[in-house]
């Protein structure tokens, strides 16, 4: 599972513990320097729980975690020298003026003087930011919260970016626009973002990981979408006829009905399945109007490797 | 060194803008110019150790209600998220917490230096006992500023933080009461946890070492004591 690079982000077998509730269960994860790496999971999953371990703001119950080479329990403070934290809901003092309070969180990253004018207007300009300086936190809207969030972070130039459901209340716009800025930061940092919105994170991440329930299902979802075929077949019979030509074929996982005479076949890829199942159905005497490869999704791996009762349903 | 002065910048701005802070002043000033005036018009004396036995109480009444914001607030707005992720350690956050917190109480007894100058000015007073007991406050405040930051870092909930304190002084101000009807050695234990036993020297012009170490060593077990509790997160 880790990776023979060095990585800038080490997580091994990282359990937390809230009282009698375990939120992350023996995690191990490695990210390269310049990856831009999704945290996908339903909510609760355990996603901002992993975040706030890394960002020094809790503590592992059991387990080692290191960012650049600082562990987040020895060595707190070197860690949060290197990483910058986007919380989840984008907490600000509401007593604050934008200008103020990026100057107040540049001061805390140690820039001062004209580095912390510098700092602060390249973070103004990247979020579009010129037009609030002057208004307090508390009276922006939703959306203006998440960019100045976003904007101190960016602040001192941090090796590591932990974004906790950066897009949320954002309009289609600012999520383009945030979309953007993100996978401008892809080389100069390593990013590191959290979502329980599946399009948003495929779109962003060269690198998907998958959390349920605090397990950490897979560390590269996109690796199961290369693996996995879906296929749209088109035939004139039922379902369970279909179903019974088709379970003799190796490779194919499931079947499932997708309209009238249309189906959805899932399998394993590889090379001669289309013809194996055209001859299985052929000889079942089923008419094969149409078979086309379906575009793989995550969306697909996702559900299959978090399905649960509500979600199978 | 140059982010805690930006800590402690922020802690100040924060406490001077919202209105508790004037509040407090005035409710505090109105208080005690009618106590002195009463005091001094009743009394002919030229003292101010009755004011000092005021302002131990109102202290007691007021320290919660600055403190139970500190860092109850914070957590409850998840503030506390931002500030504890920033590349600043949790002694320096405690330490501007406080500093700022006893800017507060300085200023207070700055404003009832008021009463020592109308003293002075007609009258002929003995600054001994005025020195001290101003000294004992601020030592006093200190303690209490400690002990608020302590509690206000233990929850999110600020009117808790506040009654935890309040409870919490209350019982030290008179358990010496209770204490005196204990068997030795119990009795000097619990009588020299008592607030009131080791303030009152300095209100009637004695500063003793054991008094000034007491509330030192409250002030600083309870800023460790926040330190730690922020840090087992």
């Amino acid at each position: 599972m880790l990776r023979a690079v060095s990585p800038v982000v080490l997580a091994e077998r990282v359990t937390k513990w809230y009282g009698p509730r375990r939120a992350v269960a023996d995690v191990s994860f490695a990210i390269a320097p310049g990856e831009i790496v999704g945290l996908l999971g339903p909510n609760g999953s355990g996603k901002s729980t992993i975040f706030r371990m890394l960002t020094g703001y809790l503590v592992p119950t059991s387990g080692r975690l290191e960012v650049a080479g600082h562990d987040v329990v020895e060595d707190s403070l070197g860690v949060r020298r290197v990483i910058s934290y986007v919380p989840e809901d984008a907490p600000l003092y509401d007593h604050m003026r934008v200008g103020e309070f990026l100057h107040f969180m540049a001061g805390l990253k140690g820039l001062h003087g004209p580095k912390a004018r510098a700092a602060v207007d390249e973070a103004t300009e990247r979020l579009d930011l010129a037009r609030v300086m002057k208004l307090t936190t508390g009276k922006l809207s939703r959306g203006f919260r998440q960019r100045v969030s976003i904007a101190q972070a960016l602040l001192g130039d941090p090796r590591v970016l932990v974004l906790d459901e950066p897009t949320s209340g954002l309009d289609p716009h600012q999520v383009i626009a945030v979309r953007d800025l993100i996978q401008s930061l892809a080389g100069r940092h390593t990013v590191l973002l959290a979502s329980h919105v599946l399009p948003e994170i495929e779109k962003i991440a060269s690198r998907v990981m998958i959390l349920l329930d605090g397990v950490l299902l897979t560390s590269d979802a996109l690796k199961h979408v290369a693996q996995d075929l879906t296929l749209r077949l088109s035939v004139d019979a039922a379902e369970d006829v279909v179903r019974d030509a088709t379970k003799t074929v190796a490779g194919v996982r499931e079947v499932v009905a997708d309209g009238v005479g249309r189906f959805l076949v899932r399998a394993e890829r590889r090379r001669s399945l289309a013809a194996d199942l055209v001859s299985a159905l052929v000889a079942a005497q089923i008419q094969v109007r149409e078979l086309t490869e379906a575009r793989p999704d995550l969306e697909r791996v996702f559900l299959d490797l978090t399905r649960r009762p509500e979600v199978a349903a | 060194m140059r982010s805690f002065a930006v800590l402690l910048g922020k802690e100040t701005t924060a406490l001077f803008s919202s209105p508790i802070a004037y509040v407090l002043m005035t409710v505090f000033l109105l208080i005690m110019g009618y106590s002195f005036t009463l005091t001094l018009f009743l009394s002919h004396q030229p003292s101010m150790v009755h004011i000092f036995f005021q302002m131990f109480v109102l202290f007691m009444l007021t320290a919660p209600l600055v403190t139970m914001r500190l860092f109850a607030e914070e957590r409850k707005l998840k503030t506390l998220e931002v500030l504890l992720t920033a590349p600043v350690s949790e002694f320096a956050i405690v330490l501007a917490k406080f500093l700022a917190a006893m800017s507060l109480i300085v200023v207070m007894l700055m404003l009832s230096g008021a009463y020592a100058a109308a003293l002075a000015w007609f009258g002929d007073p003995d600054f001994g006992p005025i020195y001290s007991g101003y000294f004992g406050l601020l030592l006093f405040g200190s303690a209490l500023v400690g002990t608020g930051l302590l509690t206000s870092a233990v929850t999110a909930n600020q009117v808790i933080a506040a009654l935890i304190s309040l409870s919490m002084f209350l019982l030290l101000w008179i358990i010496d009461n209770f204490g005196w009807l204990l068997p030795s050695p119990a009795d000097t234990l619990v009588v020299n946890l008592s607030l009131s036993v080791h303030f009152r020297p300095f209100a009637v012009g004695s500063i003793y070492l054991s008094d000034v170490g007491f509330f030192l060593s409250v002030t600083l077990l309870m800023l460790l004591l926040t330190v730690r509790a922020l840090a087992r997160r």
